[in-house]
């Protein structure tokens, strides 16, 4: 947010040529903030593993781990080496796309995790688009409808499902609509391994329904509230009186405005799925990105841990860019000159 | 006890488990109702059909490699990709699988194993001595042992020979007696052929390698060239992993998995409520509290037993694993012919307890029990103990670490733990835990009279002397040792009303070791 501020104060000169492009200033600029931000980060996720008790040779190992076989899986995992060499090496790999091998079962981890990303893509997309879609509707439909029995009832509804942690939300459809009351969906998502989440539609529904009653409270408490402030904005009440239809009002000329604020919401919303999915991935041992980071951290798989968490890193630093552009582009003030 | 009258009620719908009233806290009896259900409601063996197991335990770490097969679930595939030499029975004994005949000379000093004819491996090659070797050297081999390599420590592979195409005699660097037993214990003489490709893995088992993604799932396809004849009966077995026990229950419960494995007891009553049902094993495994003879308060044997006179095992069975299980004697080893069944039961004394540590000058003991989620119950039973020993003004802290810290660079060395193992024979438990030379040995015991005993015991092939041997060596674990063995915990796994020829295994693994050559499917 201060980056975009500091953006909008440095524009001004009226000369469009010569005019610095706010929105590709900011995609250079956090770009490079945010290449720096993945290295510290790499940086940060090596030395942590190094903190740890244990290491990739003991957690394969487990209780079968005798002194001969620990010194055996360490030498051929490379442990042995010191541990800045350990990260030079992986650094070096990276640089030229190889991001490795599992140590805990050989595989490389390009392809481990190629398919995690691909299937968390598809749920956080999906739960993503679903839920703002929804939220925003339902957020405009209860400020255009204020203080009716359908605004009270969304806004209550909204509240308490806020007040409720998503595994209660995925045990309580789980309940319903597979386990017990009726088996409509499959009540885990399991893929064959290989092919893509969209093979099984079926095995999306509940998890990304799950998601999506997760993240449609704060779209749509934040969405009501920014409309109702435009909504009573001078602008809007004379735009009314000139005799403009309510459905141009509502969406021409309040939803823009009231939409901006959101936008940050939206933002977060998406920044919450990537993390925030490891539990629902639980429930439905969905094979998504989170799982994979749980059980590589267990298994010390310092490879298939830095993959993870750079991917997930990049997605922050992308969505917060991301974020703040959308932001700069939709504010009515940006756009004031232009129409 | 809701849930045994729910059975009885349902006792009368043929395929129900009707789990015996009686048998429950007993432990005996529910082979059974197993039986009656397997074939009352599945009816007769039927060819064909894809069994799908889902499985907890596993990891990206799963592994293929007979050789280096650590979980529970590793043991899934394992055990229809392979076969041992020897194998155990449900009832944990030994049996040969594909030895024919094992015989050794007078002191165990070199034993002559005769494998069985027309056995063939997925690749079409035929079973045979050379096949035997390679995998001795493989698992003996020092730059890269396998998991047996301790266990079978007293091979000497480089010296094994081929008699004949069929016969291979091997020599022991020290006398092993219980070569056989050592043989069954699971994993310990999985065979793989001589040019084995780990990526490409093939066994002489029931099903052949179809796909395989760690932590994720793997298939398998029947065998048909499997010697045995008949066998298996399923086409294809579909192994998912399950991170969590709520998704794999969730799972068999909406009919995406027909067997499950690793249940908790807090489960039954669910499982069975929605009409699948409960496979209930006996199991042999252990989870024993391990104290270090060597260090701080436990140097003193009173403050030991001590320990174990807290500890009230029917309670702990029952807060633990609903009652199931089998109350232990603080000796391991329960279903081998050596246990000694006339010890004492020993049973919660606090009295006794409190004074044994008042003549130990430890009337205010405060200790930290080390506790992990490494199997099924421990860490409730740590919880229980902690619960238990405050009666005899014993502070138990239970420090609950992450599976990977327990078993990371303090692990055998820690000073109250506990542990997992599967069931094993008492002579190759203790060569594995309680001698100074044995690998695992995680209350650092060191006797010497005990240890004369054990080479007594391993060189002499009269199996009543060796009994007589092991028993005086139990009787110095129940006075002296470091272990608390408060029961043998149950294995609870559960299964659809489609799946006919579960049996319940004692081996400690579920699902009677993942027996799936004589599942079928209705």
């Amino acid at each position: 947010m201060t980056t975009a501020i500091e953006v909008q104060e440095r524009v001004g000169p009226p000369s469009k040529a010569s005019r610095p492009h706010p929105i590709r200033d900011t995609l250079i600029r956090r770009s490079a903030i945010g290449v720096l931000t993945l290295l510290l980060v790499s940086i940060l996720v090596f030395a942590a593993t190094q903190i740890l008790p244990g290491n990739a040779a003991s957690a394969v190992l487990l209780n079968t781990a005798t002194p001969a076989r620990l010194h055996a899986l360490e030498v051929q995992l490379h442990l042995n080496r010191p541990a800045v060499e350990q990260y030079w090496t992986w650094l070096i790999g990276i640089l030229h796309g190889n991001f490795g091998n599992s140590l805990a079962n050989g595989q490389s981890v390009g392809t481990l995790v190629g398919g995690r990303i691909v299937n968390s893509a598809v749920l956080v997309i999906l739960a993503g688009v679903i839920g703002t879609v929804l939220g925003v509707g339902l957020g405009v439909l209860a400020a255009a409808r204020r203080d009716s029995l359908l605004d009270h009832v969304l806004s209550v509804g909204a509240l308490a499902i806020t007040a409720l942690p998503e595994f209660v939300v995925a045990v309580i459809l789980v309940i319903f609509f597979a386990a017990v009351v009726w088996h409509l969906f499959p009540a885990v998502s399991v893929f064959v391994p290989g092919t893509a989440p969209w093979s099984n539609p079926a095995a999306l529904v509940l998890p990304v329904a799950t998601l999506v009653i997760v993240i449609v409270p704060y779209v749509f408490r934040m969405m009501r509230a920014s409309m109702i402030d435009s909504l009573e904005s001078d602008y809007v009440q004379m735009a009314q009186l000139k005799g403009v239809p309510r459905w141009r009002v509502l969406l021409v000329h309040a939803l823009p405005n009231g939409i901006a604020p959101t936008i940050q919401v939206i933002g977060l919303n998406f920044l919450y799925l990537a993390g925030g999915v490891v539990v629902v991935e639980y429930v439905f041992n969905y094979p998504g990105l989170g799982q994979a980071l749980v059980s590589a951290v267990s298994d010390r798989d310092i490879p298939q841990i830095q993959c993870i968490v750079l991917v997930l890193a990049a997605f922050y630093v992308a969505v917060n860019i991301l974020t703040d552009v959308i932001s700069l582009a939709v504010s009515p003030r940006r756009r004031l000159p232009r129409s | 006890m809701t849930f045994s009258r729910r059975n009885f009620l349902k006792a009368g719908l043929a395929g129900s488990l009707a789990a015996g009233t009686g048998g429950l806290l007993s432990g005996c009896g529910t082979g059974d109702t197993i039986k009656a259900f397997t074939t009352s409601a599945a009816g007769k063996p039927r060819r064909g059909g894809t069994l799908r197991a889902g499985l907890t335990g596993g990891s990206t770490a799963d592994t293929l490699d007979p050789l280096s097969a650590v979980t529970n679930v590793d043991f899934s595939r394992i055990d229809n990709l392979y076969e041992p030499l020897v194998g155990l029975t449900s009832d944990a004994q030994p049996v040969n699988v594909l030895a024919e005949e094992l015989t050794s000379n007078q002191d165990a000093t070199e034993w002559t194993i005769r494998i069985k004819q027309g056995v063939t491996f997925h690749n079409g090659k035929d079973l045979t001595a050379d096949d035997i070797i390679y995998t001795f050297q493989t698992v003996l081999n020092p730059k890269a042992p396998g998991s047996a390599a301790a266990g079978l420590a007293s091979i000497d592979a480089k010296g094994m020979t081929k008699l004949d195409a069929y016969t291979v005699r091997i020599p022991c660097s020290t006398p092993f007696a219980t070569l056989g037993e050592s043989l069954a214990i699971p994993g310990y003489s999985d065979i793989i052929p001589v040019d084995y490709n780990p990526n490409a893995p093939v066994g002489t088992g029931p099903f052949r390698l179809k796909s395989f993604s760690p932590g994720t799932q793997s298939t398998f396809v029947r065998y048909g060239g499997y010697w045995q004849t008949g066998l298996p009966y399923l086409d294809e077995i579909v192994i998912t992993d399950y991170a969590d026990e709520t998704s794999q229950v969730n799972a068999l419960l909406a009919g995406q998995v027909d067997v499950v494995n690793l249940l908790s007891q807090d489960v039954i009553s669910e499982v069975e409520g929605q009409g699948k049902n409960i496979l209930l094993s006996e199991g042999g495994g252990w989870n024993p509290f391990t104290m270090r003879v060597d260090a701080g308060t436990f140097r003193d044997v009173r403050v030991r037993q001590a320990m174990r006179l807290v500890v009230d095992r029917q309670q702990m069975l029952d807060l633990v694993f609903g009652g199931f299980g089998t109350i232990g004697n603080d000796v391991f080893g329960i279903w081998a012919s050596e246990y000694d069944h006339s010890l004492p039961q020993r049973h919660q004394d606090i009295d006794q307890a409190k004074s044994l540590l008042k003549a130990a000058g430890a009337e205010d003991l405060h200790i930290t029990l080390i506790t992990a989620d490494i199997g099924q119950g421990v860490t409730l039973a740590a919880q229980v103990l902690a619960q238990q020993a405050s009666a005899a003004g014993i502070t138990v802290n239970v420090d609950d670490v992450t599976v990977t810290d327990f078993y990371g660079t303090s692990y055998l060395k820690w000073i109250f733990a506990q542990d997992y193992w599967f069931y094993n024979f008492y002579l190759p438990q203790v060569s594995l835990a309680t001698l100074p030379t044995a690998p695992f040995n995680e209350t650092h015991w060191d006797n010497s009279r005990y240890d004369s005993l054990y080479a007594q015991a391993i060189a002499t092939t009269d199996a009543s002397l060796r009994t007589e041997l092991a028993h005086e060596m139990q009787q110095i674990e129940y006075n002296e040792g470091g272990y608390i063995i408060p029961f043998f915990p149950p294995v609870i796994d559960g299964f659809g009303t489609n799946v006919g020829g579960l049996v319940p295994g004692k081996s400690g693994l579920s699902l009677n070791a993942y027996d799936f050559k004589n599942v079928w499917l209705t």
